[in-house]
C-alpha cells in the first residue's frame, strides 16, 4: 500500500502508528503480524520496535463510485449485467455494498457479448435499458458485436465502461494494456452517444443525458466511461460542492408534420389497393393496436417484416402483396428496397433485383431513421425512392393518421372497403390453410421437422401466457409465425438487428429475465451454431434462476453457410459434396444436453424421434414453471 | 407462383417425357441427395425448407432434369459435371419412392389449426 503514496492526489490516507492502527490493518501485512505474534511472544529482530514508525492505511469510506451509484439509481435500472473487470471494481463493490445489490441487481455474465445481448433481449420486452458494465479495452472488444446488433436493431442499451484515463495512475502492464486514450472510440460508429466524464458532476450530467439519448427514437445504445480514479477516490471538494443529479425527462417521440399526415391520409383513403408494411413500427406494446386500427379503418393488408411484433399473425388483414398495391405505407421499414424488389440469387453478388411494384404505385414512408444516421456502417440499406417521406416516429404519428383517415372515410365507401376486406380475409385463410398443409410434410421425419417442433411446442404453451424470444425467420422457416396465434408485443421480438451470430442465446436469457416478473413462460428456439459462441449464458440463467425453455434447433451445421458453400461449388462446377467442410458441426456431434447439465441447467436429449418430443416438452415446462431454465436438445431438419 | 410455373412446365413436358424416364436406384439416390446437398434446402424427405417442397415431385423426369440443370430463382444450377445423369436419375428415383405424406387433417395437432 505504502508504495502507492502520491500525496498530490485525492487520497484518503489514514495515518497512524503500527499499534494504533492494528485493528484496521488488512490483507497480507495484518496476517503476517498475527502469525508472528502467536509464534513468538518476543518480537523478532526484524520486527519494528520503534513505535514512531508509521504505516499508511489506505481507505476510502465514500468513494466516488458511491455517488455514481446514487446517480444510476435515479435511472431505475433493474439489473446490471457484467463480467467482472478491474477498471470498474470500485463501482462493482459500491453497487453491491453501498447500493445493496438492488435496483440494479448485479448479474454475473461470462462474456461481455452475453452482457450486452442480454440487455438487448431485456429491452425488447421491457422497453427500457439494462445497465451493462464492461472493462477497458478488452471488455468492450468482447462486447462490440453485441453492441452493433443492438444498434442495427434500434434497441437502447446502456454501457458503463471502466478505464484508467490518467496514465500516471496505471500500475503494471495489465492496466496499461487495458487502458485507452479514447475508450468509446472503437464502438463510436455504432452507438448513438458517448462521453468520458472528468469529474463526478460531469458523470452525473452525462449519465442522465445518456439515458435520455438512448430512449429518444430511434432508440440506440450509448456508452458512458466511468473513470477508475473517479470511481475509487473520494469525491473532490469541488465535486462535493457542485455535484447534483439532474432530473431526467424523456422526450416525447417526434410525430409527423400535420400537413404531411393529412396528405398521407388522403393518399391512403383514395388508393384502390393500399398496403401497409411494418418494420419496427410497434415501438411499444400499444403500437400493435394502432396498426390494427389503421388497417381496419382502411381495410388494408399488413405485411409484417417481423423485426418486431407489429401485427397479429391471425388477423384477417395479415398478408398482402407489394405487386398488388397501388400505394404502400412503410412504417419504420429500414429495408424498404428489399421489401419492394426481387432478390438477386444468393450465389451472386451485385444488385440485379427488379422492382415488383406496379408502375405508378406510390410509397409513403414514416421512419424515425430519417432523423438519425451514421456513415461507416451500412445497415441503412439501399436508398429508397418514396413519394412522401415523413421523418418521424411511426407509432407517435399513427394516432393522427388514423384519425385523419377515419374523417376522410366517414360513412362513404363502407361497402367497397368491406368488400376489399372480405377478399383479403379470404386470401389470408387460403394462405393459412396452405401453411397448415405444408406443416404436415415430413411430420414423422427424423431429424425432426421444424414444423413438427413448432406444433409440439404450440400444443403445450398455447394456453399459457407465453413469450417466444427467438428469431424464427429464416432459421426455423418462420413456422411459429405461420402457425401460432401471436398478438401481443412479447409473443415475438424479431432478430439480431445486425445479424451477428451469438445473439440468440443471451438475448433470450435477457428477455426471459424481463418476462420473469410478469410470470410469462419464455420459449427460446435456440440455433446450435449460435449457442456455441458463448454457451455459458446458460450458467447465468441457472445461477440467477431465470426460467426459460430452450429448444435446440440442432441441425449440426452453420446451415446458412453450408447452403452458400454448396451454391459456390455448384457455380464453380466442382466438388458439391465438400460443402460440409468448415460448415458442419458433427464428428463428434455436440451433446447439448450434457453441455446444459454442466452449467446446472435441466436438460433432455438428444431427441431424434418426433414421438419423444411432446413428453420431453411437458417435463421441461414443469421445470421452467418452478423458476428454472431447461433445455431440450432436438435434432432437427436444416430449416 | 414459381411453383405454378413449374407445374405448368411439367405438364407441358409430361407428354413427351413418360417414355424417357430413367430407371434410378432409390437407395443410391438417397445417399446422393444427402451428399450433394439437396436436403439443405428441400429437407431430408423433400418436405421443403429454404427451398420448395419436392415430395411429391411436382415435375416429371424431363422437367425435373431441366430444372436441376437450368433452374430459376434462388437455386444454383447443377451441371452434369458435378452431378451425373445417373446420380440425378437415382435422386429422382429416391424422391419418387418416398411414401405419401399424411394430410394435415389426418394429424391431430394440425386438425385444430385447420379449423381456425
Amino acid at each position: 500500500m505504502s508504495s502507492l503514496k502520491q500525496p498530490a492526489r485525492r487520497r484518503d490516507f489514514l495515518l497512524g502508528s503500527a499499534a494504533g492502527a492494528a485493528s484496521l490493518m488488512v490483507g497480507a501485512a495484518a496476517a503476517a503480524e498475527t502469525v508472528a505474534a502467536a509464534a513468538a511472544p518476543t518480537p523478532p529482530a526484524t520486527t519494528p520496535t520503534d513505535t514512531s514508525a508509521r504505516v499508511e492505511l489506505y481507505g476510502t469510506e465514500h468513494p466516488g463510485a458511491d455517488f455514481m451509484v446514487d446517480v444510476l439509481k435515479t435511472l431505475d435500472f433493474e439489473y446490471v449485467c457484467a463480467n467482472p473487470g478491474s477498471s470498474f471494481r470500485a463501482l462493482h463493490e459500491s453497487l453491491v455494498n453501498y447500493g445493496g445489490n438492488r435496483q440494479p441487481e448485479l448479474l454475473t455474465c461470462c462474456h461481455e457479448e452475453s452482457s450486452v445481448a442480454m440487455a438487448h433481449g431485456y429491452a425488447k420486452i421491457e422497453g427500457k435499458p439494462l445497465l451493462v458494465m464492461a472493462h477497458g479495452t478488452v471488455g468492450l472488444q468482447h462486447a462490440s458485436m453485441a453492441i452493433y446488433n443492438a444498434y442495427a436493431d434500434r434497441v437502447p442499451v446502456y454501457i458503463l465502461l471502466g478505464n484508467i484515463q490518467d496514465a500516471t495512475w496505471r500500475r503494471g502492464d495489465v492496466e496499461w494494456a487495458h487502458s485507452v486514450q479514447d475508450a468509446a472510440a472503437m464502438v463510436r460508429d455504432y452507438v448513438k452517444w458517448d462521453d468520458n466524464p472528468v469529474s463526478l458532476a460531469h458523470f452525473a450530467e452525462s449519465a442522465v443525458r445518456a439515458y435520455k439519448v438512448a430512449l429518444t427514437p430511434p432508440y440506440e445504445p450509448v456508452v458512458l466511461v466511468a473513470d477508475a480514479v473517479l470511481q475509487e477516490e473520494p469525491m473532490s471538494e469541488q465535486d462535493r460542492l457542485g455535484a447534483r443529479i439532474p432530473k431526467l425527462t424523456i422526450p416525447t417521440p417526434p410525430a409527423g408534420d400535420s400537413a404531411a399526415v393529412a396528405e398521407a391520409a388522403r393518399l391512403l383513403v383514395n388508393a384502390q389497393h393500399p398496403l401497409i408494411i411494418c418494420g419496427r413500427s410497434a415501438r411499444t406494446p400499444a403500437g400493435i393496436d394502432l396498426v390494427v386500427q389503421l388497417a381496419e379503418a382502411l381495410q388494408a393488408p399488413v405485411q409484417d417484416r417481423h423485426f418486431r411484433m407489429n401485427f397479429p399473425t391471425r388477423h384477417p388483414l395479415a398478408g398482402g402483396s407489394v405487386a398488388d398495391a397501388d400505394l404502400i405505407l412503410a412504417l419504420e421499414v429500414n429495408d424498404l428496397w428489399m421489401a419492394t424488389h426481387t432478390q438477386t440469387p444468393v450465389n451472386r453478388l451485385g444488385m440485379e433485383s427488379q422492382s415488383v411494384m406496379q408502375r405508378g404505385a406510390k410509397v409513403i414512408s414514416i421512419h424515425s431513421g430519417d432523423l438519425y444516421g451514421k456513415s461507416n456502417y451500412q445497415d441503412f440499406g439501399r436508398y429508397s425512392e418514396v413519394d412522401l417521406s415523413i421523418a418521424a416516429d411511426a407509432e407517435a404519428t399513427l394516432p393522427a393518421l388514423i384519425e385523419a383517415c377515419r374523417r376522410l372515410i366517414g360513412s362513404r365507401r363502407t361497402g367497397a372497403l368491406n368488400a376489399r376486406g372480405a377478399q383479403l380475409a379470404a386470401a389470408s385463410r387460403r394462405r393459412r390453410a396452405d401453411d397448415v398443409e405444408l406443416a404436415a410434410a415430413g411430420w414423422d421425419a427424423s431429424p425432426i421437422s421444424t414444423a413438427r417442433v413448432s406444433m409440439e411446442l404450440w400444443n403445450q404453451i398455447q394456453h399459457e401466457d407465453w413469450s417466444l424470444v427467438s428469431e424464427t425467420v429464416p432459421f426455423f422457416s418462420g413456422w411459429p409465425l405461420r402457425l401460432w396465434d401471436m398478438s401481443r408485443s412479447y409473443h415475438y421480438l424479431g432478430g439480431h438487428g445486425g445479424y451477428g451470430v451469438g445473439y440468440g442465446a443471451p438475448a433470450a436469457v435477457g428477455a426471459a429475465l424481463a418476462n420473469r416478473k410478469h410470470g410469462r413462460l419464455t420459449v427460446n428456439i435456440q440455433c446450435d451454431g449460435d449457442l456455441n459462441y458463448a454457451p455459458a449464458v446458460l450458467w447465468t440463467a441457472a445461477h440467477h434462476r431465470i426460467p426459460i425453455l430452450n429448444i435446440m434447433h440442432n441441425n449440426r451445421a452453420y446451415h446458412q453457410e453450408l447452403m452458400y458453400l454448396t451454391d459456390m461449388a455448384a457455380r464453380s462446377n466442382r466438388g458439391i459434396d465438400t460443402a460440409r467442410i468448415g460448415t458442419g458441426l458433427y464428428d463428434p456431434n455436440i451433446d447439448y444436453a450434457t453441455l446444459a447439465k454442466a452449467y446446472g441447467v435441466f436438460s433432455i436429449g438428444p431427441i431424434s424421434d418426433a414421438a419423444d418430443l411432446g413428453p420431453a416438452i411437458k417435463r421441461a415446462i414443469a421445470v421452467v414453471k418452478r423458476g428454472e431454465p431447461a433445455l431440450i436438445d432436438v435434432v432437427t431438419q436444416p430449416r | 407462383m414459381r411453383r405454378l410455373r413449374l407445374i405448368a412446365l411439367g405438364l407441358l413436358l409430361a407428354g413427351v417425357a413418360g417414355a424417357q424416364e430413367p430407371a434410378g436406384d432409390p437407395r443410391a439416390g438417397e445417399a446422393r441427395y444427402l451428399a450433394v446437398g439437396c436436403y439443405e434446402c428441400h429437407g431430408t424427405v423433400g418436405q421443403g425448407g429454404s427451398g420448395m417442397r419436392v415430395s411429391p415431385l411436382p415435375l416429371p423426369w424431363v422437367g425435373f432434369e431441366l430444372y436441376v440443370r437450368r433452374p430459376a430463382g434462388q437455386m444454383p444450377a447443377f451441371s452434369d459435371k458435378v452431378l451425373s445423369a445417373a446420380s440425378l436419375a437415382d435422386i429422382y428415383a429416391y424422391l419418387q419412392s418416398l411414401p405419401r405424406e399424411r394430410k394435415a387433417n389426418e394429424i391431430a395437432l394440425l386438425q385444430e389449426l385447420g379449423s381456425k
